[in-house]
């Protein structure tokens, strides 16, 4: 397991390279070109600030951002995840004929998503000042949040994308999987609202807790509920290194299969 | 199985060791990859084993240049594979002490956006290379692709041939203890190809150990020390190179008649 994950650090400069060519592939030949990492997400944010603010008003106050800080990570987890279903299968003929450690193409997509995420703070933030939304010290708690995420993001990729070598039809179910994540996560709505019978649901749902924790530090401005958020990072920890053991099994006969 | 670093293991001067190595691949005749499939044709999909390697043993002694020669399906890129760890041995051993570059693509990887520099980094960082040891060898890499004039134009501006040319420029130049070549000789035109046993030639000046697969038995005599017959997954013959390919040579020519 060490041996392993020392290995994939070795060959942390394909993990680069790849992930400098997954966001520079994703707009070559547009004329904005790489601007689209930051127009998506403001085009993202008018739109919904307009639907919002003119058709549909909601009864929790500044409802765009309310929303825009907790659908800017759930992309982040969900375009890796779809991303990342099919990374394996879609690079089949590297596949047979190089050898490299296998983690490193669905973490390429996870990595890519990051920075996509990372980059779109930059909209996020002055977005906000703009709702006058103050920013507080909670911010502080910003990296352990996304560390968890990223922890859950990763093991969730490894485990599908290998999987997918098997048994194809995972890499469609993905999206249908995700949809329906969607929205058993609060993102739209706040946890309030739930019915409390089915509130269980969110406890049991790792992204819950993260979603909630973001829009505690960027929109409440207050930290995120500790003993909640300590559980799901031990959780995700436990189930990343499980699944690169879990990977480590599968990616076998990889190259026979894709 | 194998050292996390070889260069470290006690070896003895043996690059390549391999014990009983036996692979079996699944032949499936009408894999059912999907969820309807999988109801539809329920157990109805005939499975049948195909051993590729039988009990092949095999050692490499440091610095020497070996050839695997064989008819199609013999087991020579197989065996290739597996000592590069593209494909995991069913049964048996393998050792390898030593950096391993394989050669079985040329510009794997490549994006066809990109232009030749970006194309080098891609490549070479999937071979293996750290950035440094890139930015290195990157002079070097464009003047051996002889294609400084087009090395800013994208790829997909290329002709096959300057694209090959690229990758193989990439390839010889990852440096490595053990070089696994499969059939990638035959690149570019004449002059290249004079270029590349050039290369391989100073390569095994340097002292790497080389192991090449080919179906010429005139490459055998020119480049290799030792050769190895493959046959139906086991090995009928090894030993002098030159005696091994006249013996194949022989061989082949009285099944063609």
């Amino acid at each position: 397991m060490l041996e392993r994950l020392r290995e994939i650090w070795m060959y942390r400069d394909m993990l680069r390279s790849l992930v400098s060519k997954e966001l520079r592939a994703r707009y070559k030949g547009s004329i904005l070109g790489f601007f689209w990492t930051f127009f998506n997400p403001l085009l993202m944010l008018i739109i919904y600030s307009l639907v919002f603010s003119f058709i549909m008003r909601s009864a929790v106050e500044k409802y765009p951002m309310f929303l825009f800080v907790a659908l800017l990570p759930w992309n982040y987890f969900a375009s890796s995840l779809v991303q990342g279903a099919g990374s394996l299968v879609h690079n089949a003929s590297l596949i047979k004929k190089v050898y490299f450690p296998r983690e490193v193409l669905p973490l390429s997509v996870v990595l890519a998503n990051l920075v996509n995420y990372l980059l779109s703070l930059f909209i996020l933030v002055p977005a906000l000042l703009l709702f006058r939304i103050c920013l507080t010290i909670a911010l502080l708690a910003f990296p352990f949040v996304l560390l968890t995420e990223t922890l859950l993001i990763v093991a969730l990729v490894l485990i599908v994308s290998v999987a997918d070598v098997y048994f194809r039809d995972l890499e469609h179910i993905t999206g249908v999987f995700v949809t329906a994540w969607f929205f058993l996560t609060p993102v739209i709505y706040s946890v309030d609202v739930m019915p409390p019978k089915i509130r269980w649901v969110f406890f049991l749902n790792p992204m819950a807790h993260i979603i909630e924790s973001y829009r505690k530090i960027f929109y409440y401005g207050v930290w995120p509920d500790w003993a909640s958020l300590g559980y799901v990072f031990l959780g995700c920890l436990g189930f990343c290194l499980l699944s690169f053991v879990l990977f480590e099994r599968m990616q076998r006969a990889v190259a026979e299969e894709v | 199985m194998r050292g996390p670093d070889g260069r470290q293991e006690e070896t003895n001067g043996i690059a390549i060791e391999i014990r009983d190595l036996w692979k079996k691949f699944r032949l499936y005749h009408n894999k059912a990859y999907s969820l309807k499939e999988r109801v539809l044709f329920w157990r109805q999909t005939a499975v049948e084993d195909f051993w590729a390697l039988k009990g092949v043993n095999l050692s490499i002694p440091r610095g020497s240049t070996v050839g695997l020669v064989g008819r199609n399906g013999s087991g020579k890129s197989t065996l290739l594979k597996i000592i590069s760890r593209i494909l995991y041995p069913t049964k048996g051993e393998v050792r390898v002490h030593g950096r391993v570059s394989t050669l079985l693509e040329l510009g794997a990887g490549f994006h066809p956006d990109f232009t030749g520099r970006e194309n080098i980094f891609l490549n070479a960082s999937i071979l293996g290379l750290t950035r440094r040891e890139i930015k290195e060898r990157l002079g070097d890499i464009i003047a051996f692709s002889e294609l400084s004039d087009f090395i800013d134009n994208p790829v997909r501006n290329y002709s096959s041939g300057m694209y090959m040319r690229l990758g193989f420029a990439v390839a010889v130049h990852v440096d490595p203890e053990i070089l696994l070549v499969d059939e990638v000789l035959a690149v570019g035109d004449l002059a290249f190809q004079e270029k590349c046993l050039a290369k391989i030639r100073e390569l095994q000046r340097r002292g790497t150990t080389i192991v090449f697969v080919t179906h010429s038995p005139e490459q055998v005599q020119d480049l290799c020390d030792t050769a190895v017959w493959l046959d139906q997954g086991e090995i009928r013959m090894t030993g002098n190179a030159k005696e091994v390919a006249e013996a194949y040579k022989e061989f082949m020519e009285a099944t063609v008649r």
